[in-house]
């Protein structure tokens, strides 16, 4: 992410023409918090927060902190199956929201007879499809392109740890150290815990192990160092020091 | 009405299994409480308690008015519990859920019908004049154990109230303000707390105490049992569940003692700590109408 100096946008801002990037194939991508005005044909925040762009991609969007989350499309999100209707699972990706949908054949090498059966209150790991807004979203658990999972499908045993959006965000970021100064996932494993993760954008984080003693504690301690990180904004150097205490609390 | 929202098959298999090698999610022994807060706000009877993410307002006030018919000699006192949308969307303005029944209900058993309030004391004219006091419990935040902190919160706010002195001279009642004389304390005879017990596995026989909100999904029963620091019990209240051996249980109520007990130290520190901020120059102890008993 070829992040520049940081800009602060409030809704309906003027962006400087400048900071737009300038793409010579394929026309701009506004990620979320953008709209394209087409009467002055310019691009306005529809959100405060911090504006993000990438020439490379030739893409750019805003980054806002907020505690309801939004889907928005190709999202990795942790949804929970409310109940199947049809040929589609209902799937609950945040408390006290309409439900996005899931067909039961997105699946990987999933057909009519060999689709996965989900029960309520099951945990999959999908990808935001579809996300207009006054609709209800479309998930789907399977490339439409090459036809693999990549990591996406049901989640079975584990845990789920509730974080910030602002958390789930940095620690999806394709170099969560450098780019967002989360570390403790990474020093957790250095030290020898053996666990693996799945970050959905929508505040949950899902942490699990294979089946063997002792691994409850290390998925408690996982959470608990994902949780604190979060909540008391620990950087890279206290993240180090709370992985050090946990580390020594789990060899007790 | 929206439903509450559950946690995950996931979530319900772990927390279960994580309670099986006796451990809990924050890594609390079973029998320790979150760490509890108590902020007294700046009027006398406003308090707000939380018990790690659980968050309770409580606020006492009082006004003039006629006794009941039935009950000439009374003061009225109650209990007003509110769970609004704020603490979590499925709790609607007045259509009150099962957990806010029960939190009144509870909350009244163990403060009103156990007379820790000297309701006659606050009866001014028999059968014409008499003090209302009511206490508002407000939900702010709901992670679970509602019962003990609203209890916390109710009566550390009845013991944090003054309400404006009165005197009557020949059948003539005067009330005067906070700048005439100083605000006297209601008359209080014991302080009851609550305790509540999570019931898990087959036969009830783990027990947890200040379970969170996942926890709470996930027991089988619960009980919560109300006493002071005497060890008297003011009721005991298991409603429904497995059932749960009754050693088990009188094991339970030794421990609520010790909690009630701390509980009872720990108010009364902060009593007097909230008094010795509001002591400025060491002037209320001239300022007080009040007799010592």
């Amino acid at each position: 992410m070829a992040a520049t100096d940081r800009i602060i946008v409030l809704p309906g801002d003027t962006i400087d023409p400048a900071v737009i990037p300038t793409p010579r194939r394929n026309a701009i991508r506004l990620g979320p918090g953008l709209r394209h005005v087409q009467a002055t044909n310019s691009i306005v925040p529809t959100v405060a927060g911090q504006l993000i762009t990438d020439h490379g991609k030739g893409s750019m969007w805003v980054e806002s902190s907020t505690g309801h989350y939004i889907p928005a499309i190709s999202d990795l999100v942790i949804g929970q199956i409310t109940r199947s209707q049809g040929d589609y699972y209902l799937v609950n990706l945040s408390p006290y929201t309409p439900n996005a949908t899931l067909p039961h054949l997105s699946f990987e090498a999933a057909t009519k007879k060999t689709r996965p059966q989900l029960n309520p209150g099951a945990l999959v790991y999908a990808r935001v499809t579809l996300a207009n807004r006054h609709m209800d979203p479309e998930l789907e658990c399977v490339s439409q392109t090459t036809g693999k999972g990549d990591g996406l499908g049901p989640l079975t045993g584990g845990m789920v740890f509730d974080v910030s959006l602002g958390m789930a965000r940095r620690l999806l970021l394709s170099k969560p150290r450098e780019y967002g100064g989360v570390a403790v996932l990474e020093l957790l494993a250095d030290e020898g815990l053996a666990f693996e993760t799945a970050v959905g954008r929508n505040g949950k984080v899902w942490v699990g192990s294979d089946k063997s003693e002792a691994n409850t504690r290390m998925v408690i301690a996982v959470g608990r160092a994902l949780r604190e990180t979060d909540e008391r904004g620990l950087d890279v150097e206290a993240q180090k020091k709370l992985v050090r205490r946990i580390m020594k609390e789990l060899s007790r | 009405m929206p439903r509450e929202a559950e946690p995950s098959l996931n979530e319900r298999q772990f927390v279960l299994q994580a309670l099986r090698e006796n451990l809990r999610l924050d890594g609390r022994p079973f029998d320790k409480y979150r760490p509890v807060e108590l902020i007294f706000g700046e009027q006398y009877g406003v308090v707000e308690v939380s018990f790690g993410k659980t968050k309770i307002l409580a606020k006492t006030s009082a006004e003039l008015t006629v006794p009941y018919v039935d009950r000439p000699l009374d003061g009225i006192f109650t209990i007003a519990t509110e769970l609004s949308p704020m603490t979590a969307p499925s709790f609607e303005v007045n259509r009150p859920t099962e957990t806010e029944v029960l939190l009144s209900r509870l909350l009244e058993k163990t403060v009103r019908r156990s007379g820790a309030l000297d309701t006659e004391s606050l009866c001014l004219v028999a059968g014409q004049k008499c003090w209302s006091v009511r206490v508002d419990v407000h939900v702010l935040s709901h992670d679970g154990d509602l019962t003990d902190a609203a209890c916390l919160a109710v009566v550390a706010a009845l013991r944090h109230f003054r309400k404006p002195d009165t005197s009557i001279e020949g059948g003539l009642l005067t009330v005067y303000t906070p700048a005439e004389r100083e605000p006297v304390p209601l008359s209080w005879l014991h302080s009851p707390f609550c305790v509540t017990w999570s019931f898990y596995g087959d036969q009830g026989e783990m027990a947890l105490l200040d379970a969170t909100l996942s926890e709470e999904h996930v027991r089988v029963g619960s009980c919560t049992i109300s006493m002071n620091r005497h060890g008297e019990i003011c009721q005991i209240a298991k409603l429904g569940g497995t059932p749960v051996d009754a050693v088990a249980l009188l094991q339970c109520t030794n421990v609520a003692l010790v909690k009630v007990k701390d509980f009872s130290a720990f108010l009364d520190r902060k009593l007097a700590e909230d008094a010795k901020r509001r002591d400025k120059g060491g002037l209320m102890a001239e300022l007080s109408a009040e007799n010592d008993r």
